[in-house]
């Protein structure tokens, strides 16, 4: 683990130039791509923010989770839920007019962000008290109970035991799907999520994007951040040193599910369907490897990660041979980063330079 | 965006067109971007897309593969008759894949899919019906047993998307070949009712929204027939499950009369195999099924089979006596004499073959590819070539008017592979005022 993370000051420039160069190119790449294609770009860029928020607590902390799919998921139904069951309670279509949808779907962002955390502050305690194998192993079995209490629904049977409700919380196997609807924002009328050409919800997904990003940067060059990094170096030392390492690890841990759940709370509109197997831990791993394919020791080693991943799975996808076999065609790229390349395809140029400077010599 | 490119060539592989294929490649020299233009240039060329999704592989793998054997026989049949309007058929078909919504848009958006036909799940169906609809390409539902999806009337029932109880699901372009679970368990609650009257009934089915909601309808049926069932059991093994043996000794142990089932495919081979080991077939009087009538699950079980029970399907074979399902089953004979499946169409086959040759009908009738024309015409279209005879669409509820075959299990069937089949073969069909006669009360849509 030998983290090379800290930038040099003089790379910063760089470093912004090309953080400016890649928000262009997604302003205007919606008016260049396709439909198909821009719903694809909106998917990738909240995995984006979804494998970055998993790597403050695995790249910059030390700590391997292996359930961060339960926030993704907690967050999906927190969703839709809001749209199926809260909104038409508290009569949004009355209360806000034309812009009820949009009010549904901030609320519906709202509390899935908030859910999260509170299941996060709970789940985190406990984890948090162990590491290593320990820590993926714990994240893992509360992701699949998890994945239980949706798939059997649990809470429906439960609800229908005491006489509310109608029997049904999470629908099992077949999840929740819903639609959100039209727009009418001071005459200017658009539907938020148009499945078939997702316009729109592609530049709000930008927006959100944006600020998640930047606010996971803010955190990761902070004090906070710092002591992460400490924590992944040598938790003992950190101790040493006056830190309280469970409870760092714990604001860590909430704070990554915070951003993991605000990734789920946006892509689940545009997928316009929740089910049980974004708690399954095959989900969970999804983060990992983007992670490990991007490099871990880096801000931006995730989300290269995440284009990079889903792009090359869509890429297979259009070969009918290649998608038979995908998982082979994936673990035969994964095995190369992992045996080749130490911090993923983001250190890749790095690495090629020191090589080739080694053979000047 | 490395592979824009090479996305673009593959593209360009299936497009027919040369045409097409050039134009997409020069707009991309132009902006070099091009992942957006191929989408752009379906409908002008020679060819008719037609989409396909099923589960092509885990549980329902036979399944859909019988489907899309089916349609392929249909489009072969089509092309060697000259086509739709002389252009010639192509069929891409694809697995669900893990997110079926994204499958679906990828045939319309990245294969130009002029119309859909498919889908192995009910979930799914009714969970991707929101993107079909805003596509708004027709599809044609082969394989879906669930009422919802073709129950219109959200007064009555609510809408199935934006309430948390609503179970009237369905979308303006979508259609249905098949029957429906509706019109299944009302087959097999009117033959109990004719044949047995009121018994101790128990119910096995897989654990999900299928399962669940052919025990409901049954139950509603019979209660409607005014047969006062006894209820005395009811398993759900989960979906894939290989070992049921503990719900079968449970219903067992309720001692009913009749079983009521509703597994299919694999679970149907799980279910009638470990059923025989624990004797269950030689306890009670008589077994039904909704849709395990199929040829891989009889030539699955080998001599296993209990005779005399009875199973029905959306479609069996020998079931019909018309030149048109004569000249199906030798089309489908033709294509897969060789191949590792059986060489008679499974219990999807008449309604995805006829779903196909519907669409080439129906796009010459209008004489365009224009897909709201297309629906149009669909609502209240009599398809006279159908296999199960002529099949009309419902112009409210867009469900097709077609029957469900009941038959016998027996090993004098005349099949082509070591195993049972049906006989004694009989047909029921329910019209929607006869379906909300006898479903009234129980809070259940028609779907028809």
């Amino acid at each position: 683990m030998g983290g090379t993370f800290d930038s040099v000051p003089s790379v910063e420039g760089n470093e912004r130039l090309l953080v400016g160069v890649g928000l262009l190119a997604l302003v205007i790449a919606p008016f260049v791509l396709g439909p198909f294609q821009r719903s694809k770009l909106a998917e990738v860029l909240i995995f984006g923010v979804f494998a970055t928020a998993f790597n403050l607590l695995y790249g910059y902390t030390g700590l391997l989770s292996f359930g961060h799919g339960m926030f993704f998921a907690v967050a999906g139904y927190t969703m839709a839920k809001t749209v199926q069951t809260v909104g038409p309670m508290f009569n949004f279509g009355e209360l806000f007019g034309g812009v009820s949808v949009l009010a549904t779907w901030l609320v519906g962002l709202l509390l899935a962000v908030l859910v999260t955390v509170a299941v996060a502050m709970a789940i985190g305690y406990l984890a948090v008290q162990l590491e290593e194998i320990y820590f993926a192993m714990i994240t893992l079995s509360f992701t699949m109970a998890l994945y239980a209490v949706a798939n059997q629904d649990i809470i429906g049977t439960v609800q229908a035991v005491l006489g509310i409700g109608n029997d049904t919380f999470t629908n099992g196997s077949d999840g929740l799907t819903f639609t959100l609807g039209q727009v009418d924002l001071f005459g200017f009328t658009f539907t938020l999520v148009d499945i078939a050409d997702p316009m729109a919800y592609y530049f709000v997904t930008l927006v959100v994007f944006t600020v998640a990003m930047y606010l996971l940067y803010r955190i990761v060059n902070s004090p906070f951040g710092t002591v992460c990094k400490a924590i992944r170096e040598n938790p003992e030392r950190a101790s040493a040193l006056g830190i309280d390492t469970t409870r760092h690890s714990w604001v860590t841990f909430v704070l990554s599910a915070a951003f993991s759940g605000l990734a789920g709370g946006m892509l689940i509109p545009l997928f316009t369907r929740v089910t049980p197997d974004y708690a399954y831990w095959s989900f969970s791993a999804e983060p990992v490897l983007m992670t490990v394919i991007g490099g871990p020791y880096s801000f931006f080693g995730p989300l290269v990660g995440a284009f990079s991943y889903r792009y090359i799975r869509w890429f297979i996808s259009r070969f009918e041979m290649l998608e038979a076999y995908w998982q082979f065609s994936f673990g035969v790229l994964l095995l190369l980063v992992v045996l080749f390349v130490a911090n993923g395809i983001i250190g890749a140029p790095e690495q090629l330079r020191e090589w080739l400077d080694s053979r000047g010599e | 965006m490395v592979n824009d490119h090479i996305r673009q060539g593959e593209s360009g592989d299936e497009s027919s067109g040369g045409r097409v294929n050039r134009r997409s490649f020069l707009a991309a020299a132009g902006t070099g971007t091009a992942v957006a233009l191929a989408g752009c240039s379906g409908g002008g060329d020679d060819t008719v897309n037609i989409g396909g999704i099923y589960l092509l592989s885990g549980v329902a793998q036979a399944l859909g593969t019988s489907s899309r054997n089916a349609a392929r026989a249909a489009v072969d049949d089509i092309n060697e008759n000259g086509g739709i309007n002389g252009k010639d058929v192509e069929i891409t078909v694809k697995d669900h894949g893990n997110n079926p919504a994204q499958t679906i848009r990828s045939l319309v958006q990245e294969d130009n899919s002029d119309v859909l036909i498919g889908i192995t799940s009910s979930g799914v169906g009714l969970s991707t019906a929101p993107t079909i609809e805003s596509l708004g390409v027709p599809f044609m539902a082969t394989d879906i047993g669930t009422p919802y999806l073709t129950e219109f009337d959200t007064d009555s029932y609510g809408d199935y998307y934006n309430s948390a109880d609503g179970t009237a699901a369905l979308k303006p372009n979508i259609f249905r070949s098949t029957a429906n679970t509706s019109h299944m368990t009302y087959g097999i609650a009117k033959y109990v009712a004719d044949n047995y009257g009121a018994m101790r009934v128990a119910n096995m089915g897989p654990d999900y929204a299928y399962g669940e909601q052919c025990w409901e309808y049954f139950k509603a049926y019979s209660e409607g027939l005014g047969v006062d069932h006894d209820y005395v059991a009811s398993e759900f093994p989960s979906l894939e499950a290989n070992d049921m043996t503990p719900q079968i000794n449970s219903v067992l142990n309720n001692d009913p009369d009749l079983v009521f089932t509703s597994f299919w495919a694999g679970d149907a081979t799980t279910f009638i195999s470990q059923a025989a080991e624990q004797g269950l077939f030689d306890e009670v009087e008589d077994v039904f099924d909704t849709i395990g009538a199929d040829p891989t699950v009889y030539s699955a079980l080998g001599d296993t089979t209990p005779e005399g029970i009875h199973m029905s399907g959306w479609y069996w074979p020998t079931a019909y006596d018309n030149e048109h399902n004569q000249a199906f089953l030798d089309k489908y004979d033709s294509m897969y004499s060789d191949a590792n499946v059986p060489s008679i169409p499974g219990f999807t086959g008449g309604q995805t073959w006829g779903a196909v040759q519907t669409y080439k009908q129906v796009i010459e009738s209008v004489g365009s590819l224009d897909a709201d024309d297309i629906v149009s015409e669909l609502e209240g279209f009599t398809f006279e070539e159908d296999p199960r005879g002529p099949i009309t669409f419902d112009a409210d509820s867009h469900q097709a008017q077609a029957p469900v075959t009941l038959g016998t299990t027996s090993f004098d069937a005349d099949v082509p592979y070591d195993g049972a089949g049906l006989v004694d073969i009989q047909k029921y069909t329910i019209t929607r005022d006869e379906s909300l006669e006898l479903l009234d009360g129980s809070g259940l849509g028609p779907g028809m």
